[in-house]
């Protein structure tokens, strides 16, 4: 397959619809005589005419009002805005009329056009060359929003846009015009608006980017994979109807979010992408975004601009903080624990007659193994405790006095194979052992579920159990 | 390429007596006298609560008779201004049909119940759908005349707005745009004089605007909004220009607003009625275009005009209303 940048691709996706539909048309100012000031129609004049190339004068209202008439008539405009932060001067047309034709003449008259503009910082542009503008857009029903990333997409979703029966507002990072090359497959090989793709598959976080931020997150997340820190990258592709199907899925699987954006922080496209997530409930942490902060423009100085757009860098941290939020030792708490027992709150195990010293002392490790089941709760915050005292009720005549850390009941032969023991104040979890019977005995545990997750519930009786049965066959193990 | 001269052209009424054959002039007074009478009940309903918004063409229906007769039906096109009840009937909207739009039914066909009133559109009709904002849709009638042009089909587009929306940008930009590439297209200015309640003098500093027409290099055509054979001539000869490859002519047809601005507005908090009722007495096209057909063909014509007008209304009033299942419909295709 060839190599091309994103500036090549969209002009050979121009090229090859202005040759295969004569209705396709550009305007937009610098389109013509000099091929765009990024170099995007370069050489359509020469080859499709002045009729079909156009210069139009420094008018954005005009050009967009233009290509909605245009439409109108069947013709696909093409339409220009040479910097995406002059488009807000095209925004009635494109908000107020692209967006509403078809619905507020239940389909009498259509508005099946194309707006491109470059958008997009980081190349020392200052505030009125280096915004982005999705926001805006992206609230607008009736129109989609694509902002491709890499040389495929952009060729690929070009020509979708053209062909498609609604308004389209195409948005391509100027950055990644030279800097991003890639293989295009040959021929006419559409990408379908409204679908995301996996840029790099992973288990642990997703990263939902787009544009030049796409890029920054898969450095982020390549610089990842030697730390345990597996993320999956998903390209949103289309802005505007977002693929949720793409999206849900991977969230399934990781349950973390972070989004990437350059655009500003409030009200972006982070803030839809985090609802969406929350709304599905598919988060097992919240949610982390990476965007520009809440400032009016980009500054041009090196080092000011480069203070406010994320990076890769930053990215990484973001996803190290997130990633982080998990117990040590994992990047990521297993669904499926085979040392939890299946009914995490009782075990029924084999247990001498006399077992209290062995008990006592499997309680201390288990504590040790979950100190969440050695603490105790206030909503001021819990204070895991660190020593083990335990406190013992052996029934009536030797009742629990108060003021451990821990309370273990066991009534010996005399009680109940099963009963629920009662956490005490000041403590977390309370552990009972039931009476002996063949050699067997249930133990119970109850927690202050406060402080005491249900699967660490599993893991303190699976410690217990495991530390006496391992006390009770030393010579098992020597043998062996 | 050299720019067509541009000349200023005050078309005077003893010159254009001629202008109209009698079945044109009898055609001219038939729809000005049902647009009067739609808009009378219009008017009447909606000030009785029956409907939800009005907006009158009073005093405006000669200047939309005279482009729309001067256009062909069904070839030509008209991005339209929002007192543009007259053009809409010549061009063949059914009195029913403009009464559905009144009432906001979702059968209507303008604007399927989703805009309210005055908000045209038909494409069957070659009227292109217009919006709330003033006046977005100039820029519109430009491509749709540009696309006219690129796809050699010889229409010729009609771009209708008031005087209020000629202080936009978007006006500029429109007819600078159909001036550099030299589009088939007629700018009508409906100049009444105000903007809701801001009079002129607050929202331009000419006398007229026909001037602006040399500042685009195109010819400007000043003409008595009230006078329909005066607009059909100036209209006439502008369309020719247009399909000829002349490019585009601005004319500015004065006029008077008789009513105030929509249902929803009360003008006597900024204008004298009295004397504007004076002014209307010598000034109603309807009175104007009397004069032009048989008194006994005027009778006639107004007497079948009020019972269609009646009968439009009480048949659309009877329609039913939207159906709450439908409405995301057409969001996209």
């Amino acid at each position: 397959m060839r190599e091309l940048s994103v500036i090549e691709a969209v002009r050979e996706a121009l090229f090859e619809e202005m040759a295969r539909d004569p209705r396709v048309l550009l305007l937009g100012e610098d389109v013509a005589t000099l091929g765009g000031v990024f170099r995007a129609s370069e050489g359509l004049l020469e080859r499709f005419g002045p009729e079909r190339v156009i210069d139009m004068p420094m008018a954005e209202t005009g050009i967009a009002g233009v290509a909605v008439g245009l439409a109108m008539r069947g013709l696909r405009p093409v339409a220009e805005i040479q910097f995406a932060d002059f488009i807000h001067a095209a925004m009635d047309h494109l908000v107020g009329e692209a967006a509403k034709m078809r619905w507020r003449t239940a389909g009498d008259w259509t508005c099946p056009m194309v707006i491109r503009t470059a958008y997009g910082g980081g190349f020392r542009g200052g505030p009125y060359h280096s915004q982005s503008v999705e926001a805006f857009y992206t609230h607008a029903p009736g129109i989609k929003v694509v902002a491709p990333s890499t040389p495929a997409d952009a060729k690929g979703l070009l020509l979708a846009a053209i062909r498609d029966p609604d308004p389209v507002l195409v948005l391509e990072h100027k950055r990644t015009y030279r800097l991003i090359r890639g293989p295009v497959p040959d021929g006419d090989v559409v990408v379908p608006i409204g679908s995301a793709a996996i840029a790099r598959p992973g288990n642990d976080i997703t990263v939902l980017s787009y544009g030049m931020m796409l890029h920054e997150s898969l450095a982020a997340a390549n610089a990842l994979a030697g730390e345990g820190i597996d993320v999956e990258v998903v390209d949103l592709r289309t802005l505007l109807p977002l693929d949720r199907t793409t999206i849900l899925r991977s969230l399934a699987k990781t349950r973390r979010l972070c989004v990437v954006h350059e655009d500003t922080l409030t009200m972006g496209l982070g803030a839809e992408l985090c609802a969406l997530a929350a709304e599905a409930g598919v988060l097992e942490v919240p949610p982390v975004r990476v965007a520009m902060p809440d400032l009016p423009g980009i500054p041009v100085d090196d080092v000011l601009e480069d203070a406010v757009l994320p990076n890769r860098a930053t990215i990484r941290a973001a996803l190290v903080r997130l990633a982080g939020a998990v117990p040590a030792g994992s990047a990521r708490r297993r669904a499926y624990d085979a040392s939890i027992p299946q009914a995490s709150s009782v075990v029924e195990i084999a247990l001498p007659e006399e077992h209290t010293r062995a008990a006592l002392d499997a309680l201390v490790v288990a504590c040790r193994a979950v100190p969440a089941c050695n603490a105790s709760f206030a909503w001021s915050g819990i204070v895991n405790h660190a020593q083990v005292v335990v406190d013992c009720d052996f029934g009536p005549a030797a009742p629990a006095r108060g003021g451990g850390t821990i309370t273990l009941i066991d009534y010996g032969r005399e009680g109940a194979d099963l009963a629920i023991p009662f956490v005490r104040p000041g403590q977390t979890a309370a552990l009972r052992i039931g009476a002996v019977r063949d050699g067997r005995a249930f133990v119970a545990c109850s927690v202050d579920h406060r402080a005491v997750d249900g699967a660490d519930v599993g893991r303190f009786l699976a410690a217990f159990t495991t530390e006496l049965e391992r006390a009770r066959a030393p010579e098992t193990v020597h043998a062996g | 390429m050299p720019i067509h001269p541009t000349h200023y052209l005050m078309l005077r009424r003893n010159l254009l007596y001629t202008a109209m054959t009698r079945a044109e002039r009898e055609r001219a007074y038939r729809a000005l006298s049902l647009a009067r009478a739609l808009d009378e009940r219009m008017w009447r309903l909606a000030r009785a609560g029956r409907a939800h918004f009005a907006v009158p063409c009073s005093g405006h229906e000669a200047i939309g008779a005279g482009y729309a007769l001067a256009m062909r039906a069904g070839i030509d096109w008209l991005s339209p201004h929002y007192r543009d009840l007259t053009a809409l009937l010549v061009l063949g909207m059914a009195p029913r049909d403009v009464m559905l739009h009144f009432f906001s039914r979702p059968s209507d066909p303008n604007a399927a119940g989703r805009q309210p009133y005055a908000h045209f559109g038909s494409r069957r009709l070659h009227v292109l759908s217009l919006q709330g904002p003033q006046p977005n849709h100039c820029s519109h009638g430009v491509g749709c005349a540009w696309g006219s042009k690129l796809l050699g089909d010889g229409s010729a587009s009609v771009i209708a707005f008031g005087d209020g929306g000629a202080q936009k940008g978007e006006v500029h930009e429109s007819m600078n745009i159909a001036a550099v590439h030299q589009l088939p297209v007629v700018f009508v200015v409906h100049r009444n004089g105000w903007t809701q309640s801001v009079k002129r003098e607050s929202e331009y500093a000419t006398d007229s605007l026909v001037a602006r027409a040399a500042g685009y290099g195109m010819p400007g055509i000043a003409v008595d909004g009230t006078d329909v054979e005066a607009m059909f001539a100036a209209s006439r000869s502008a369309l020719e220009r247009a399909r000829s490859g002349g490019g585009p002519t601005l004319i500015d047809a004065q006029c008077v607003r008789f009513l105030p601005n929509t249902s929803n507005d009360d003008d006597t908090r900024y204008r004298d009625r009295t004397a504007l009722e004076s002014e209307f007495a010598v000034r109603d096209p309807l009175v104007r275009a009397r004069r032009l057909v048989a008194a006994a063909f005027a009778d006639a014509v107004d007497a079948e005009n009020a019972a269609l007008a009646q009968d439009a209304a009480d048949w659309a009033e009877a329609q039913p209303h939207g159906d709450a299942q439908t409405v995301a419909e057409h969001a996209y295709a």
